[in-house]
């Protein structure tokens, strides 16, 4: 109601602009001021080194065909995406196209997985 | 004599095999014969021979069908070879007549430049949001 409003004391809010002669100035007087003690600008030194996918350094090779068949669905033969494959974009096309010429050389099954190869180690994050 | 680019080629064979020769690690004389033919095309039409590899013969991953047969076996080889672009089309014509080769193709040499692979770069999907559409 607007009697119990006026009433209380009203707090300034932190939007509301600050009258004159209050309030922080921002920005021009933030500049550090030399000295022995002031932290001395440099690059991380703890910064990590960019993570590498599952491929990196590794040449794909169409008769490679265990390599190619482990980003392979072992149902239906269909190539995994790249959420799932958790390759970079270069080795994803990469092994894309290389899936793709090595089943028209016939040296990959297109269907399915080949069957020898379904033991291998999971690489891709797909639950069966 | 006008310039002649040479491109290295992968040609890779499937030739039929009649025997399945598990036992006799030698080709069969038929497939000899099949390579000796294919190797000395290669070189009439120009062609630099450098290595003439056997990858095997395997039971093929599809049944394929060629020269009204249905092929299951086949023996894999691959010829490493210099030549001229222009030999392409010439040579898969010549041996898509050939009634022993099953599957033929021409592959570039791979070069390899995977020293420099730099590692997933993070995307800043904020600069990607607002950048501007040229």
């Amino acid at each position: 109601m607007a009697a119990r409003g006026l009433a209380v004391a009203v707090a300034r809010r932190s939007w509301a602009p600050a009258p004159r002669g209050e309030g922080p100035r921002r920005l021009l007087q933030q500049q550090a001021l030399p000295g022995p003690d002031q932290p001395i600008e440099m690059e991380n030194p703890y910064k990590e080194p960019p993570k590498k996918c599952v491929l990196c350094g590794i040449k794909v090779d169409y008769k490679n065909v265990q390599l190619l068949s482990q980003f392979v669905s072992p149902y239906t033969g269909r190539i995994y995406g790249r959420h799932l494959t958790g390759l970079c974009n270069k080795k994803q096309k990469e092994i894309s196209k290389t899936i793709k010429r090595a089943q028209v050389l016939g040296f990959m099954p297109v269907m399915f997985k080949n069957t020898s190869f379904l033991t291998d180690p999971k690489i891709c994050n797909v639950k069966y | 004599m006008h310039s002649r680019r040479r491109v290295e080629w992968q040609i890779l064979l499937l030739s039929k095999c009649m025997f399945p020769s598990l036992v006799l690690e030698a080709l069969q004389p038929e497939t000899a014969a099949v390579l000796k033919r294919t190797v000395e095309a290669l070189m009439e039409k120009g062609a630099v021979v450098r290595n003439l590899e056997n990858l095997g013969e395997r039971a093929l991953p599809y049944k394929i069908s060629k020269h009204k047969q249905r092929h299951r076996r086949g023996g894999y080889f691959l010829v490493d070879l210099e030549a001229p672009p222009s030999i392409v089309s010439t040579m898969m014509d010549h041996l898509g007549r050939d009634i022993d080769v099953i599957r033929r193709a021409f592959i570039k040499h791979p070069v390899s430049k995977t020293e420099e692979c730099s590692g997933i770069i993070p995307v800043n999907f904020e600069d990607k949001l607002t950048a501007k559409k040229k």
